[in-house]
């Protein structure tokens, strides 16, 4: 009987945990610690302050709702959800192919390409390493760009596409 | 105390479960990470720098809450709207003035959506500026981008959904989009006629916009969440400065 259980059972495991280095070469001594609770209590706190700011925001906004859709009445202008607004605009300024299509195509798989276009071994796990500038600069200057054409999109653009500063009102009619 | 947290946590129901006593020692706090299929992803020890609030600012974790909080919201939301041209836009203002709570439902909803779209950008902006995409990490950005490319997506297929001018109009304007990449009358025409289900929005477009975003783009999403935060571990764990010491092949 008591053979038979043996058999059953799992014959190894984990026993106790001893304190120590772990041994690696070229590597300065982990400084490592425990995921529960260090890293799970910190998990559960900010899954709750993101809990709190989404239903405080969805108490005191409400989300958008216009006029039931009707495809005879076309709004002026019309906008695409605002983080396709950067490409609505892109595509006003020439053939619609280019600023619709090829763009973003190429935006993607420059984006896709990042690591294996960048091989150095610079800066890894450290905020804007002074090794790293340029490419810093670069990918910043992208960013600056994309969201430039989001705030144009946006703000700036009235009926027929036409552009409008902040401050100007849009023509009646 | 410690008679009234033997009594919950060393019984026989609890062992049966958990298999080991409470987290409160070194041992049970490795087992509860090695035996919880949910917290297996994530590895029994993590670097104290990684915990560090600007290591990451918390950005994906954010990103990972807010996909549940969309999938919690839109699992109660699909009790209550129905993806018919007729009635769809009624559900909605069924939801604003007639169900328990339906208002802030749908509000949580759209502002957690918009949200996953804003912290994709500041996330993938985050592993940039700190240099965390380099070897070994290379495929986990890859994965990163296609996630942000799929939450586009899932925003964008959600936007219709409400069957208001706003979503009409903006569908209209993607949709024109698509009609232009080249060779237009082959990939474009046809490439629109798929998304759209006909020449133009209408019912069609609505139920295949409903089904990719209930289902289609969160399955592949969720997934890929899972094959992404593996990764993390196997590449082990987060960018630090002494890897840019190891030359990698
Ligand atoms: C949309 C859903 C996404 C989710 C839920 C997600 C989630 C996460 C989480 C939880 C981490 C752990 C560290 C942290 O919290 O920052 C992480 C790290 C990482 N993510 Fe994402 N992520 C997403 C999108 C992206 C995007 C768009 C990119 C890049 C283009 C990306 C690339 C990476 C990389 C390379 C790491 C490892 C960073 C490191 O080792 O320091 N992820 N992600």
């Amino acid at each position: 009987m008591a053979e038979k259980q043996i058999d059953n059972m799992k014959s190894y495991g984990l026993m106790n945990l001893v304190k120590g280095k772990t041994p690696a070469i070229q590597k300065d001594p982990y400084e490592m610690v425990m995921s529960w609770p260090h890293l799970l209590f910190r998990e559960v706190v900010l899954f709750l302050i993101v809990l709190t700011v989404i239903m405080g925001m969805s108490i005191l906004f409400n989300a958008p709702l216009e006029e039931m859709a009707d495809p005879k009445n076309t709004p002026n202008p019309a906008k695409a959800p605002w983080y396709f607004l950067g490409l609505q605009e892109a595509l006003s300024w020439g053939p619609p192919v280019l600023g619709g299509i090829v763009f973003p195509t190429l935006l993607a798989v420059l984006l896709l390409a990042v690591p294996y276009l960048d091989r150095t071994r610079d800066g890894i796990g450290v905020w804007f390493h002074p090794k790293r500038r340029t490419v810093n600069i670069l990918f910043a200057m992208g960013l600056t760009f994309w969201f430039g054409l989001i705030i144009v999109g946006t703000f700036l653009r009235g009926p027929s596409w036409d552009f409008y500063w902040f401050w100007e009102a849009w023509p009646v009619h | 105390m410690s008679r009234v947290a033997d009594l919950l946590f060393a019984n026989r129901v609890w062992k049966s479960v958990f298999r080991h006593g409470y987290p409160s020692n070194p041992r049970n706090r490795a087992e509860v990470m090695f035996q919880n299929v949910f917290l297996h992803i994530q590895s029994v020890k993590v670097f104290k720098r990684s915990l560090k609030v600007s290591a990451t600012f918390g950005l994906g974790l954010i990103l990972a809450y807010l996909f549940l909080l969309l999938t919690l919201t839109g699992f109660l939301l699909m009790f209550y709207y129905v993806p018919e041209v007729h009635r769809a836009y009624a559900d909605m203002k069924d939801l604003e003035f007639a169900v328990s709570f339906g208002v802030v439902l749908r509000n949580m909803h759209r502002w957690a959506a918009h949200a996953m779209v804003l912290f994709t950008f500041l996330h993938m902006a985050r592993v940039f500026f700190t240099g965390a995409y380099k070897a070994p990490r290379e495929f986990n950005w890859v994965i990163g981008i296609i996630l942000l490319i799929i939450t586009l997506f899932l925003s964008l297929s959600g936007y219709l959904l409400p069957w208001d001018q706003l979503a009409y109009w903006a569908i209209t304007i993607v949709s024109n989009l698509i009609r232009t990449t080249p060779p237009a009358d082959i990939m474009g025409a046809g490439a629109s006629y798929l998304v759209l289900g006909g020449t133009q929005i209408g019912q069609n477009t609505l139920i295949r916009f409903y089904v990719m975003h209930v289902f289609g783009l969160p399955a592949i999403c969720g997934l890929l969440m899972v094959v992404h935060f593996w990764r993390i571990r196997k590449d082990g764990g987060l960018a630090r400065p002494d890897e840019s010491n190891i030359p990698l092949r």
